[in-house]
């Protein structure tokens, strides 16, 4: 599974999104996705995934494929 | 003293009694939207709220108390307790407690009767402190009572808070019986970080606002939360504690038929039992009905899920609250026969 299908995962499952709304170009603004949703993103990628992305980090305009990379570098950086 | 001697067991809590009471003036989401810039849809993806009920005017925290001590009082088929606790944030009034008037417009003048104060996690800690009265032989039968009117201390105003709260009070009758008779409150898990005090609070009306001197102002007359930083913690917290509660007893999350959270927000609740890998229909929720009701959320939920045979006797269940304090907590119980309250 790659790191944007693991993301995608997460978010499908915070919003009961059917899967043809998550693709990697969509913002989270576009998702319409709050302030209480982001700390849950962040909880959810440190507790699935062991990266620590804080809540202030995930703006509206950040897409899922830049949510991907963005734990991805985080992934690099920590091993 | 013989070695060979054994002293008597120590007697464990046992739940024998509930009921729960919410006033019965409804606020729809739509009503909440003539008011405030929401609508009934965003509401409802937020918080999985759909209505709350709502005190009268004149209506105070210990007219709901005694409402929901009367049901319980009957479920359990009494009419005396030794002690009275009412666990609440909004008091009657900053003195005395609350507990004292309910009690003795219950009829139960006489019996000890005090207030616990652990915000949201009320009720848990008053479970804990209930069974530490029997455990001690204080008290054979405890009357428990959650109850709050959030109405009084949010800002109709205040959107992020007044589509949240609800009032209501839910209560328990406890009594000496055996720890591994069903209905035996126990394995306790409590905690606190008084570090974080400022994320939920009213500023204003105690002696720490007093001190530094001033009129309040409108916002701190208020109830106030920073949402975000509470959101993190309560999930945080409510998983851990329920993990410690759970090895504790040696049960597997498997083993828990009911996860009974405080009905904080429906997406906290989810977040939780997701944690603990416990399939989310095991967690029951019925904040869609009545809201946050504060430390009446768990007695008030168990209320409304045994009236409709969701619990039932024999099967297992967590209670995991958390808040502010911050506090949280956590016990387990298997659920008993219970008697109709109505």
């Amino acid at each position: 599974m790659t790191t944007y299908e693991q993301i995608a995962d997460i978010i499908a499952k915070l919003h009961d999104l059917p899967a043809g709304l998550t693709r990697p170009e969509a913002t989270l603004g576009e998702l319409d996705i709050d302030s209480l949703t982001t700390v849950e993103i962040s909880i959810r990628i440190a507790r699935d995934l062991g990266v620590t992305v804080g809540d202030d980090e995930l703006q509206p305009d950040l897409t899922l494929g830049g949510m991907a990379d963005l734990v991805d570098s985080r992934r690099t950086t920590t091993v | 003293m013989p070695s060979n001697t054994l002293s008597p067991p120590v007697p464990a809590a046992v739940l024998c009694g509930l009921a729960g009471w919410v006033p019965p003036r409804v606020v729809t989401n739509d009503e909440l939207a003539e008011r405030l810039d929401t609508d009934d849809a965003w509401i409802r993806t937020r918080t999985g709220i759909r209505r709350r009920h709502v005190a009268e005017p004149g209506q105070a925290t210990s007219d709901l108390a005694v409402a929901a001590g009367r049901l319980a009082l009957r479920s359990a088929g009494t009419d005396s307790v030794d002690a009275v606790i009412v666990t609440t944030t909004t008091p009657d009034r900053p003195c005395p407690a609350t507990a004292p008037v309910v009690a003795t417009r219950l009829g139960l003048a006489g019996a000890a009767a005090f207030d616990v104060g652990a915000v949201c996690t009320g009720f848990v800690y008053g479970l804990a402190t209930a069974a530490g009265l029997i455990a001690s032989g204080v008290a054979r039968r405890v009357l428990l009572i959650g109850a709050d009117t959030y109405s009084t201390i949010v800002d109709p105003l205040d959107r992020t808070n007044a589509i949240i709260f609800g009032d209501g009070a839910g209560a328990v009758v406890l009594r000496a019986g055996h720890a591994d008779e069903p209905g035996a409150v126990g394995h306790f898990d409590l905690g606190s970080d008084g570090a974080h005090e400022e994320l939920i609070t009213v500023a204003a009306g105690g002696s720490r606002q007093r001190a530094t001197g001033g009129e309040p102002t409108h916002a701190e007359r208020h109830f106030a939360m920073r949402g975000k930083e509470v959101y993190r913690h309560a999930v945080t917290r409510m998983a851990a504690s329920a993990r410690t509660a759970l090895s504790e007893a040696g049960w597997k999350t498997d083993d828990v038929d009911h996860f009974v959270p405080h009905q904080a927000n429906l997406r906290i609740l989810h977040s939780v039992a997701d944690d603990l890998d416990l399939p989310r229909e095991r967690c029951v929720a019925n904040i869609d009905a009545v809201g946050n009701t504060g430390a009446a959320s768990i007695p008030l939920a168990l209320a409304d899920a045994v009236a409709r045979q969701r619990i039932r006797a024999g099967e297992r269940l967590l209670l995991t609250a958390f808040g502010g304090g911050l506090t949280w907590g956590s016990c387990l119980l298997t659920w008993p026969e219970l008697a109709p309250h109505l």
